[in-house]
């Protein structure tokens, strides 16, 4: 077992360093950050050349590459400490992800910054769709070929073939723009009466008045919320909804009925337990899906975490935020997998460690 | 070696008779799949779909670049009359128009969209399909190194946000091409059915019949293609199948970004979308959901069909 989680880990290291050349290249490929200047008339080449020298950009790449990991010291030394152990402060090994293009800020900061709205918007979504996917497969697992089910059969598919954007624009439209107005249409808060979110400003807000902020928050949460919802619960629903039928299958459930265990007790006790396992290991692979839908929704309504700086960046050609961003969800991403493995293997112990 | 390769007859013949066998199993499989009302319902949807979009806009009596002259807009109540289109069941445009000083028609310009949009869903799905059958197959087949090599760059496609890696590269290399953007779903869609494959080819390859096609001295390439491929296809027909949805929404959304097809050269759903969204404010409700009901309409009988081939084709997997 220990040397399963050992082996597993191991293998994750060439993953990232994939990751990372991956992603160093495809930033390349959105061109120079100086091309923006091309066209300006009182640019000079000069001002330019300086420009690319500043960011290094006239090195060539696998210099740039090097130094973007924080691998090349020095005069061509090369360094793998860890920050902690006097390998200095340069480079993504180091924990630098460099500064925007666009506005000079670390990238770090504008992750931090960003990172906490994905976190509400995803663990809100999470939470509520988990719920209500557990409750309607059990559900529908137990009253199996029922109009219910059916419905919900019905219900997934359509909910699965929703493109999240376009839901997103027709609750916009239907939901957030006269005649209804029911819902703001984009943002965290209010710009009229609240700081911008994050800011000093706004946490000083939120002390001041703390109920009118997370009213207003959750305002402005249902319409992205309801989108990511709808669009992933389909999958979950029917994955508890087969789990749970098997379980429901199961030589333990007929001992248990056989005994004269209530049906509530046997549904609830005997199946659901061990029908929910697999559906907890799939939480991490799951991350990857769930972020995908966040770029997406963030994007629509204006949402300012991290998907809609993505989107935001991909604009800019700010590649050292694009790189940052996907290589700090990369990695999350990778971890979860990993977790996801080692949970499984902790969980059932049949599984082989090979 | 050449009392291996004599009974080279008895290979060919062993090979009919699985090519017999196939051919019953796809009966059957047609057979299972008919009784199925929702696939084929699903399948029915997605084929009128496909001929809508084909045929569509040689019945249409606009060009889906055709801007009409101004006395055609309908000039609306609204602050800014210049963004309105005509409502839906307006006479001569039953979707209604584009506002925004276009004023095309919206019938005519979701009807082309669907060409571009299938055409990149099902194209690249295919394309995709070939890479990572070759490259899930030679990776389960050979394993080791080429195994290590392969899974490794799957596992790195698998664990970015595939949505942003694409729209890097249409952004990149697109210029607004749908070939181009065809291409670049292709190359980066094939890592989830190469891990499939290589994981069908890894319990294959012990397999009984492999081990006496590799005994009478059959070649691997042989071996691969005709002894172990026709055993994988049916999950592999059914992830292409799905795939083609995907590919339909994720392009829909590059092209709303305004990364992918150039709406100036050809509509698409997405790219109508991009434009669609500016009007949300001005009550213009039409112009965004014709499109997006055209893409659901579309995704939802591919979705209905692929479930109904993974019945048909691979009874034991019903969930």
């Amino acid at each position: 077992m220990i040397k399963y989680t050992i082996r597993r880990c191991l293998q994750a290291i060439p993953v990232l360093i994939l990751i990372t050349i991956l992603l160093f290249f495809m930033m390349h490929a959105q061109g120079n950050p100086a091309d923006r200047f091309a066209q300006n008339p009182k640019v000079t080449t000069a001002q330019i050349a300086a420009f690319e020298h500043r960011w290094g950009l006239d090195q060539p790449l696998p210099i740039q590459y090097c130094d973007w990991l924080g691998v090349c010291g020095d005069k061509g030394a090369i360094n793998v400490l860890p920050a902690a152990l006097g390998g200095g402060d340069n480079g993504i090994l180091h924990g630098d992800l460099g500064y925007s293009t666009y506005d000079g800020l670390p990238v770090v900061d504008i992750i931090a910054q960003r990172a906490l709205p994905t976190i509400i918007l995803m663990g809100t979504a999470y939470i509520i769709w988990l719920t209500l996917a557990i409750l309607l497969g059990v559900y529908a697992a137990v009253k199996r070929y029922s109009l219910f089910d059916s419905g919900l059969t019905v219900f997934n598919y359509v909910g699965y073939s929703l493109p999240t954007f376009w839901l997103g624009l027709m609750l916009i439209t239907f939901l957030a723009v006269p005649p209804l107005r029911w819902f703001p249409a984009s943002g965290m808060n209010d710009a009229y009466t609240t700081p911008g979110f994050g800011t000093d400003a706004y946490w000083a807000f939120v002390g001041a008045n703390p109920f009118f902020a997370l009213f207003d928050l959750g305002r402005h949460l249902v319409l992205p919320v309801i989108t990511l919802v709808l669009v992933s619960i389909a999958g979950d629903s029917r994955f508890v909804r087969s789990s749970m039928l098997d379980a429901l299958n199961q030589d333990y459930v007929k001992t248990a009925r056989a005994k004269g265990v209530p049906e509530r007790r046997v549904i609830l006790r005997h199946a659901l337990r061990n029908a929910l396992l697999p559906v907890v290991t799939n939480i991490g692979l799951e991350l990857p899906i769930l972020f995908s839908g966040a770029i997406v929704t963030e994007t629509i309504f204006g949402w300012p975490g991290m998907g809609r700086q993505l989107i935001d960046s991909l604009g800019h050609a700010d590649y050292p935020v694009l790189m940052g961003v996907l290589l700090i969800t990369s990695a999350f991403v990778v971890l979860a997998n990993l977790l996801a493995d080692i949970m499984y293997a902790v969980v059932d112990p049949r599984v082989k460690y090979d | 070696m050449d009392l291996l390769s004599a009974p080279e007859p008895l290979d060919s013949q062993a090979d009919f008779e699985v090519a017999l066998v196939s051919l019953n199993q796809w009966q059957l499989a047609w057979r299972r799949f008919r009784r199925h009302k929702l696939a084929l319902f699903g399948a029915a949807l997605f084929l009128t779909m496909v001929a809508i979009s084909v045929f569509g806009p040689f019945l249409l009596p606009y060009d889906p670049l055709y801007v009409p002259p101004i006395e055609h807009l309908c000039a609306g109540s609204a602050s800014l009359p210049a963004y309105n289109g005509c409502p839906p069941l307006t006479p001569g445009h039953p979707l209604g128009t584009e506002g925004g000083g276009l004023g095309l028609d919206l019938l005519t310009v979701v009807v082309n969209g669907g060409r571009i949009s299938l055409l990149i869903g099902v194209g690249s799905s295919i394309f995709a399909a070939i890479l990572g059958t070759v490259v899930g197959g030679l990776a389960g087949y050979f394993g080791g190194w080429v195994d290590t090599i392969f899974m490794r760059i799957v596992d790195v496609l698998l664990s970015l946000p595939i949505l942003i890696v694409i729209t890097v590269f249409a952004k990149a290399f697109g210029l607004g091409d749908w070939r181009i953007i065809l291409l670049v779903f292709a190359a980066l869609s094939w890592p989830g059915l190469a891990r499939l494959v290589r994981s069908l080819f890894l319990t294959l390859r012990t397999e009984v019949f492999v081990d006496a096609a590799r005994a009478v001295g059959v070649s691997d390439r042989r071996i691969i293609f005709r002894h172990i491929l026709p055993n994988a296809i049916s999950p592999i027909i059914v992830s292409t199948t799905l795939s083609i949805a995907a590919i339909i929404v994720t392009e829909a959304f590059v092209d709303f970004l305004g990364y992918g097809v150039d709406p100036s050269k050809q509509p698409t759903w997405g790219n109508i979308l991009t434009r669609a969204q500016d009007a949300i404010v001005y009550g213009n409700w039409w112009w965004g959901l014709f499109p997006g009901v055209a893409i659901v309409l579309t995704v939802l009988g591919i979705n209905f069909m692929g479930d109904g081939l993974r019945d048909a084709l691979d009874p034991r997997s019903r969930a």
